[in-house]
C-alpha cells in the first residue's frame, strides 16, 4: 500500500520543507501546496471502494540501515503503524482531499504580499496529511499523535497580531489543546481495560463506570472538534477573526469531518452505547442546535454569524449518529458532508465580500447582488442548504434524520418516548436557521444598494470558481440524494438503508426546471412589453438613506421578548462559555492562593507546622 | 414521466388546484361579503382578477433592487405550492402512481411559497416590503413549531406512518382523527396554523394594508403579481385539504361521498374566512406569543392526551 504512505506523508514532509522556504517564494509555495493536494485528491479517489483492511506500514523501507541504532528504534515504532483502510475512512479521506484541494485552490490568492499569514501553506498541507493520518488510523496513539497535530495546526493558521485575534487563538488553543489531554486519559483506560491499542478490535459495552468514563473523556475530543455544545466556544471567536480560507478549511469542513468520523467511530464501533447516553447524546444535540442558531440570530458580524452556524448544525449529524441505526447514522454522515460542503462556501463567499467591501457587518452592506453575481448564486445555494429547502442536499439529510427520528420512536425507551421533542427541536432549529440566512443573504445582496459599491467588480476566478464547483456540488447532492449519493457514499459503511418515507429528489428536481420554464413562458405570454422600472414606492415619501429598514433590526422582537432576553443578555456576557467559566474558575482560585501567600514568614511556618501535626495524627 | 407531469401541471396539480383555489378564493370573499351586509363578486372574480393582472396591467420592476430575484421567487413560491399541493392531493384523490412524498416533504414544500414572499419582497429594496418580510419570518419562526407539532402528533396517531396515503388508510380502517379529544385540539391548531400560513387575518401582519400597504407584495404588479396571486389561490385550497386528510379521514370520491368531500373544504375556509371577518390584526409579538405559549400548549396537551389514547 504505498499509496497510504504517500497521501499521509507526502503533505507532510512537503509541509515541513515548505517551512523552510523564506516567505518571498510565496507563489512557489502555493503552488506546490495546490499540486500537492491535487496529488492526495486523486489517490483518495483511487482508493475509494477498496475492500477495507488492516494495514501495518513498516516506518523503514526494507533496504538498507538494518542494524543501526536508529533503524532499531524506527522498528520498534513501527508496531504502532496500523491503519484501517475501512469504509468510512475512506469516505472521510475523500472529502478531506477534496475540500483541501479546493481552498487551495481558493487561497492562491494569498500569495499577494499585503495579505500575510505566516507559513500558511507549510501548515496547510500538514493539516492535511494529518486529517488524513487520523482518518486512517487504527492504532489509538497513532490517533492521537494526528488529531493533536492538527489541534496545533488550527493555531497556527490564524493570524495572531492584534490583541482579539490572539485572543482567539489562544482561546482555541487553550480548548482544544485540553479536549486533546482528556482524551488521551481516555485512551489510557482503554488499554487498562482491554490492553490493545487497535481501534478495529474494540468493542466496549458502556456497562462499567470506567468504560463510560473512557466513553465520556473520547466523546469531549469528538465534541471539541466538530463544536458541539458545550465545547463550541472556539468556533464563534475563531471564525470571526482567522482568515476566510482557514474558517473554510478547517472549522467549517476538516475539523467537523473528522470529529463527526470520530463521533461514529465511538458510538457505533469502539463502544456499544447505552440507552442513558443515548439519551445525554441526544439532549446535547438538540441544545446545541437551538443555542447556537439562536446567537447566530443576533449577530450582526456575518463571519460570526457563519461560524455560530457551524455550531448548530453539528447538532444534527450528533443527533443522527446517536440514534445509531443505519438510517440515523448514514443520516448523520450525509449531513456532514453537506456541511462541509455549503458552510466552507459560505465562509468563501464571507472571504470574497470581505475582499471586495472591506466590510464584516451586515449594516454597512447590500444589494450586492447585481454587483457580484456569481457570488451571490452560490451564496444563495448555500444559504437554502442549510436552512433545508428542498431539492437541495441540506434538505435530504436533514428529511433522513427526521425520518430517523420517527422511526427511532419505534423502538422503545425513554430516549425513544421523547422522539416528538427531538424532531420538534430539529426542525424549529431549521427554522430558525432559515432565519438568519435571510438575514445574511439580503443584508449582503439584496436590498438598496449604497452608491459607495456602485462601481464594485465581481471577485477574479481563482475565488469563484470555487465556490460555484461547490454550490454546483450542494445542488448535485440534493438532486441524486437518494438515487446515488447515500447508496454509494453512504451505505457501504452503515449497511442497507430502509426509508420510511418517499423522497424522490430527482424527480422533484426536474419538476423545479419545468416549473421555471413555465414562469418564464408565463413571463413571456403576459405583457412583458409594457415593464418598466420605477424606484420603490414609498406611499408619496421621498426615499432617504437612513430611513430604510435594516435587516440586523429585523430579529429585534426575538432578542427583547420575555423569556429570551435574560438569557440572551447573560450569554452576550459569556455566561455559557466554558472557557470563561473555567477561566473565572482559576482566576478565583488564584485569588484564594494569594490571600495564603502573604509573604510572611511566620504565617508559613504556622502552615507547615499544621500541615506536620496533621501527617502526624494520621500516621499514628 | 409523461404521466407525473400530468399530474403535476394538470390535474390534481397546477391547474386543478389553481381553479378550486380560484373557487375557493370567490367563495372567502362572497362570505366576507355576507359578514359586512354587501353583496359581493361574482363567480369568476377571482379569475378576471388573475388574468387582468397577467395580461393587461403594466408590470414595475424596482429600479435599485435586485430584479433577477424579484422575478423568480414568485416562480419558486408557485412551484413550492404546486409540489406541496400534489403530494397532497394524489393520495387525497387516490391517484396511485408511485409518486409520493412523506408527510415531513409536505411541510417543507409548504414553507417555500412563504420564504419567496421574503426574498421577492426584499429583493425589491423597498423599505415597507422589508418591514413585512421580516414579519413574515418571525411569523414563520413562531408557527413553524406549532405546525411541526400538529404534523408529529398525527403522525404519532398514524402509529410512526409518515405517508399521507397511509395516514387516510388508518383512518378509513378505524374512524377519522378528529373524532378524539386530542383530535379537536389538534384541529384547533391546524387551524391556526394554517391561517397564518395563508397570512389571514389576524395573521397578516407581513401584508398590513392598512400600515405598510401590502407590506411583502407592495412592489408587485402585473404579470409578476399574478403568479403571487395564483400561489395563494393553490394554498388556498390545499391547506384545508391537508386537514382534511390528517384529520377528517380525506376524501371518498364516490356517489355522496364527492358532496361530502366539497363540504369538509368548504367548512374549514368557512371556518378560516370567520375568523377572518371577526378578528383584529395582532401585533407580531402578540402573534408570536400566541404560537409560543398559546398554540404549542394546546398541542402538547393533544400529544399526551394522544399518548393516553384519549
Amino acid at each position: 500500500m504505498e499509496a497510504l504512505y504517500y497521501i499521509i506523508f507526502l503533505p507532510i514532509v512537503t509541509g515541513i520543507l515548505l517551512l523552510i522556504l523564506p516567505e518571498r517564494l510565496k507563489p512557489i509555495k502555493a503552488g506546490i501546496t495546490l499540486v500537492v493536494a491535487l496529488m492526495v485528491l486523486y489517490m483518495s479517489i483511487g482508493m475509494y471502494g477498496q475492500h477495507p483492511e488492516i494495514i501495518s506500514l513498516p516506518l523503514v523501507p526494507e533496504a538498507g540501515l538494518h542494524s543501526s541504532w536508529m533503524a532499531k528504534t524506527l522498528a520498534g515504532m513501527s508496531q504502532f503503524m496500523s491503519f484501517n483502510l475501512d469504509h468510512l475512512g475512506q469516505l472521510i479521506i475523500l472529502f478531506a482531499a477534496g475540500f483541501a484541494a479546493i481552498i487551495s485552490v481558493y487561497s492562491l490568492i494569498y500569495v499577494t504580499p499585503q495579505k500575510k499569514i505566516f507559513h500558511f501553506y507549510p501548515f496547510f498541507l500538514i493539516t492535511l496529511g494529518c486529517a488524513m493520518g487520523a482518518a486512517l488510523a487504527d492504532n489509538l496513539l497513532l490517533f492521537l499523535f494526528f488529531w493533536g497535530v492538527m489541534g496545533f495546526t488550527l493555531y497556527k493558521l490564524i493570524k495572531g497580531k492584534d490583541p482579539r485575534s490572539s485572543a482567539a487563538a489562544k482561546k482555541t488553543l487553550i480548548i482544544v489543546g485540553a479536549s486533546d489531554g482528556i482524551m488521551i486519559l481516555g485512551v489510557a483506560i482503554i488499554w487498562k481495560l482491554t490492553g490493545t491499542w487497535s481501534m478495529s478490535q474494540l468493542s466496549l459495552a458502556t456497562a462499567s463506570s470506567l468504560e463510560v468514563t473512557a466513553f465520556i473523556t473520547l466523546l469531549v475530543g469528538s465534541f471539541t472538534k466538530a463544536g458541539a455544545f458545550p465545547f463550541h466556544s472556539w468556533i464563534p471567536d475563531y471564525g470571526e477573526n482567522a482568515p476566510p480560507p482557514s474558517s473554510a478549511y478547517l472549522p467549517a469542513s476538516l475539523d467537523k469531518l473528522l470529529g463527526i468520523y470520530f463521533l461514529a467511530r465511538i458510538c457505533i464501533d469502539l463502544f456499544r452505547v447505552n440507552p442513558t447516553l443515548t439519551l445525554i447524546l441526544l439532549i446535547i444535540a438538540v441544545t446545541t442546535i437551538i443555542i447556537a442558531v439562536m446567537m447566530a440570530l443576533i449577530q450582526h458580524n456575518f463571519k460570526r454569524l457563519l461560524s455560530f452556524h457551524a455550531v448548530s448544525q453539528v447538532g444534527y449529524m450528533v443527533l443522527g449518529i446517536a440514534l445509531a441505526t443505519p438510517l440515523g447514522v448514514a443520516a448523520g454522515l450525509f449531513h456532514m458532508v453537506n456541511h462541509a460542503l455549503y458552510k466552507s462556501g459560505l465562509f468563501l463567499s464571507a472571504g470574497s465580500i470581505q475582499e471586495k467591501t472591506g466590510q464584516v457587518d451586515l449594516d454597512q452592506l447590500g444589494g450586492l447582488s447585481s454587483k457580484m453575481p456569481v457570488t451571490f448564486f452560490s451564496a444563495l445555494i448555500f444559504a437554502l442548504a442549510i436552512s433545508g429547502i428542498p431539492p437541495l442536499n441540506g434538505f435530504a439529510s436533514k428529511w433522513m434524520i427526521y425520518q430517523g427520528i420517527i422511526d427511532f420512536g419505534q423502538t422503545g425507551g425513554i430516549a425513544s418516548q421523547l422522539w416528538i421533542v427531538w424532531l420538534a427541536l430539529a426542525v424549529l432549529g431549521s427554522a430558525l436557521t432559515l432565519a438568519s440566512f435571510i438575514k445574511f443573504i439580503s443584508g449582503i445582496f439584496l436590498g438598496r444598494r449604497k452608491s459607495a459599491f456602485d462601481n464594485l467588480k465581481e471577485v477574479n476566478f481563482l475565488m469563484w470558481f470555487p465556490k460555484l464547483l461547490l454550490a454546483l456540488t450542494c445542488i448535485g447532492f440534493g438532486v441524486f440524494a437518494t438515487s446515488w449519493v447515500v447508496p454509494h457514499l453512504f451505505q457501504p459503511y452503515t449497511g442497507t438503508i430502509e426509508y420510511i418515507g418517499i423522497w424522490e429528489s430527482s424527480t422533484v428536481s426536474l419538476l423545479v426546471v419545468f416549473s421555471l420554464i413555465l414562469g418564464g413562458v408565463f413571463y413571456l405570454l403576459g405583457n412583458v412589453k409594457n415593464m418598466r422600472t420605477a424606484d420603490a414606492f414609498l406611499g408619496g415619501e421621498a426615499i432617504q438613506e437612513k430611513a430604510g429598514y435594516r435587516v440586523t433590526e429585523f430579529y429585534n422582537t426575538v432578542r427583547e421578548l420575555r423569556p429570551l432576553k435574560g438569557l440572551y443578555d447573560k450569554a452576550e456576557k459569556s455566561w455559557f462559555d466554558i472557557y470563561y467559566l473555567f477561566k473565572n474558575l482559576f482566576y478565583g482560585l488564584h485569588y484564594v492562593f494569594k490571600v495564603l501567600h502573604t509573604g510572611v514568614m511566620t504565617t508559613y511556618v504556622i502552615w507547615i507546622f499544621a500541615g506536620f501535626i496533621i501527617i502526624m495524627l494520621w500516621l499514628l | 414521466m409523461g404521466e407525473i407531469l400530468y399530474h403535476f401541471f394538470v390535474y390534481p396539480g397546477l391547474l386543478f388546484a389553481g381553479v378550486i383555489g380560484g373557487l375557493l378564493a370567490w367563495f372567502d370573499r362572497k362570505v366576507t361579503a355576507q359578514v359586512q351586509f354587501r353583496k359581493g363578486p361574482p363567480l369568476l372574480q377571482p379569475f378576471y382578477d388573475f388574468l387582468k393582472l397577467l395580461l393587461v396591467k403594466e408590470t414595475i420592476l424596482p429600479a435599485r433592487g435586485s430584479r433577477a430575484t424579484f422575478l423568480i421567487a414568485p416562480i419558486l413560491g408557485l412551484f413550492g405550492a404546486t409540489a406541496a399541493g400534489t403530494f397532497i392531493l394524489l393520495p387525497l384523490f387516490n391517484i396511485n402512481i408511485g409518486f409520493e412524498g412523506d408527510v415531513m416533504v409536505i411541510f417543507y414544500l409548504l414553507t417555500i411559497p412563504s420564504l419567496t414572499y421574503i426574498i421577492g419582497a426584499l429583493a425589491s429594496g423597498n423599505p415597507l416590503a422589508s418591514v413585512g418580510a421580516s414579519r413574515e419570518m418571525k411569523l414563520i419562526i413562531s408557527y413553524e413549531l406549532t405546525f411541526l407539532l400538529f404534523f408529529a402528533a398525527i403522525v404519532l396517531k398514524a402509529d410512526q406512518h409518515m405517508q399521507m396515503s397511509q395516514i387516510i388508510q388508518m383512518q378509513a380502517q378505524s374512524g377519522p382523527f378528529i373524532s378524539s379529544l386530542s383530535g379537536v385540539l389538534l384541529f384547533i391548531v391546524g387551524v391556526f396554523c394554517i391561517q397564518a400560513k395563508m397570512g389571514m387575518v389576524p395573521f397578516d401582519q407581513a401584508e398590513a394594508e392598512t400600515e405598510l400597504s401590502e407590506g411583502s407584495f407592495i412592489e408587485y404588479s402585473g404579470t409578476v403579481y399574478a403568479l403571487v396571486k395564483l400561489t395563494r389561490y393553490i394554498m388556498l385550497f390545499i391547506l384545508p385539504a391537508l386537514l382534511v386528510g390528517f384529520l377528517i379521514s380525506g376524501f371518498n370520491l364516490s356517489g355522496t361521498g364527492i358532496i361530502w368531500a366539497i363540504l369538509k373544504i368548504l367548512a374549514v375556509v368557512l371556518l378560516m374566512t370567520l375568523i377572518r371577518n371577526t378578528n383584529p390584526r395582532l401585533k407580531i409579538k402578540q402573534a408570536m406569543r400566541f404560537f409560543l405559549i398559546g398554540m404549542n400548549g394546546l398541542a402538547i396537551v393533544a400529544i399526551i392526551l394522544t399518548y393516553l389514547s384519549l
